[in-house]
């Protein structure tokens, strides 16, 4: 369960502050924006890139930061990594002109779920620092591959759910878990909560099949919020909701505590199946239990 | 299935499923049954006015997108059924094909069979809608 480990980690140095989420959202949203197979480099002057493939963030940078990848990497194991050893891979990498990550994960010094952890840290730190900033990118440059492994890339919807999850590491801890266990086949779904660090819906958790733009991810959750809302005004208990459109394709939404969640189906059996999963699993209300009892919904 | 064939503006309120139904419009959130009874309006009111909160405030273009992603035709950007679930109730919204800006707004006891229900009330939008 790395993706677990990802988003509960608590990033040092990234500048937290009630208009972080709103610039990361921006600079993702340009990222979205981007044809579907960008590949290449997105660079911020002399203060930073990004570099893309498949849209997918492989490696962010920014002159502000204060951690390097060699630092979070030995840091992550106990007792840390020998720093000999983690250099000589770098300069080997440098001379090559490898990816050092991949390279530490082929001597054995990491395990691949604790690149992608370390990798995370590091592109999160970066793209808050960039985004904090106040830059924009000045330019895109295509390449036609990074040669970056897609294991150890991150769509601009897991970056924005793992700087939501600084607010409170525990909370998006749980909510990673309750969709991990949740979630079926044929859908995807993010866990997201109301917060005074943005106006709207702040995306804690998201699943990794979960690639939607950002902007579309934040939309539904703010609609499934309002959902909530308007459904207190006649129903405190309402804690289970199901919209269909499309013909087969529906939205299931459910809250715990002060955490709701939205699973996004491809088909009328995948919600019915989350539904399911939803109510024998007991993860919610009492609703969910007596839902249960009757089948669920056709 | 007796309270399928009675006429909307009387409310549909059937003793085996406790199911209480009515037209409402998705522009105002009014309840369109004149001659719905107290008790059944009672019960739908509150259902009925968050339509226009649920309905067309979800951006098309998004809806288009999510679709896309997941293998679904673009086009479609309207909710067909929204269902609601609590402890107590089920809550049913139903916009009806055939009149636009039209929904079946129902209710029922949670302790009734979900799937029942939901073929009581297609039975109902197709019994409205003159199918």
């Amino acid at each position: 369960m790395s993706v677990e480990r990802e988003s509960s980690r608590v990033l040092p140095s990234i500048p937290v502050g009630p208009g972080l989420i709103a610039s990361v959202l921006r600079l993702l949203a340009f990222i979205d924006d981007l044809p579907a197979g960008a590949t290449g480099v997105l660079k911020f002057g002399e203060d930073g890139l990004i570099l893309l493939e498949s849209r997918k963030i492989c490696w962010a940078v920014a002159r502000s930061m204060r951690l390097r990848l060699t630092d979070i990497l030995r840091n992550q194991s106990t007792p840390p990594l020998p720093r000999e050893a983690v250099e000589e891979i770098y300069r080997r990498c440098k001379i090559d002109g490898k990816p050092i990550g991949e390279a530490l994960v082929m001597s054995g010094l990491v395990t691949e779920a604790g690149l992608r952890v370390a990798l995370f840290k590091h592109n999160g730190e970066a793209i808050a620092h960039l985004a904090g900033s106040g830059l924009s990118p000045d330019a895109f440059v295509s390449h036609t591959r990074t040669g970056y492994d897609p294991k150890f890339s991150f769509s601009p919807c897991e970056v924005l759910a793992m700087l939501g999850s600084l607010d409170d590491p525990a909370r998006a801890l749980a909510a990673q878990i309750e969709l991990g266990n949740t979630l079926v086949p044929d859908s995807f779904g993010a866990a997201f909560v109301r917060s005074d660090t943005t106006s709207g819906a702040l995306v804690i958790a998201v699943d990794r099949s979960c690639d939607l733009p950002v902007s579309d991810l934040v939309e539904v959750c703010n609609w499934t919020a309002g959902l909530f809302d308007v459904a207190h005004t006649f129903d405190r208990e309402a804690a289970l909701a199901r919209a269909t459109w499309g013909g087969h394709l529906a939205l299931v939404t459910w809250r715990a505590k002060d955490v709701a969640y939205v699973g996004l189906c491809a088909s009328r059996a995948a919600a019915a199946r989350l539904v399911g999963r939803l109510e024998s699993t007991a993860k919610s209300s009492g609703v969910i239990a007596a839902a249960a009892r009757y089948g669920g919904p056709a | 299935m007796r309270a399928l064939s009675q006429p909307l503006g009387s409310g549909l309120e059937s003793g085996a499923l406790d199911l209480v139904c009515a037209a409402a419009s998705l522009k105002t959130g009014a309840l369109l049954d004149q001659n719905l009874p107290e008790r059944a309006r009672e019960r739908l009111e509150g259902l009925a006015a968050t339509l226009p909160d649920l309905f067309g405030t979800l951006d098309p273009t998004c809806l288009d997108r999510i679709a896309e992603r997941l293998g679904g035709e673009p086009g479609d950007t309207t909710f067909r059924e929204i269902l609601l679930l609590s402890d107590k109730s089920l809550h049913v919204i139903q916009p009806l094909t055939g009149q636009p800006g039209v929904a079946l707004v129902a209710e029922c006891p949670a302790t009734s069979s979900i799937g029942l229900v939901l073929s009581a009330i297609r039975a109902r939008v197709v019994d409205m809608e003159g199918g």
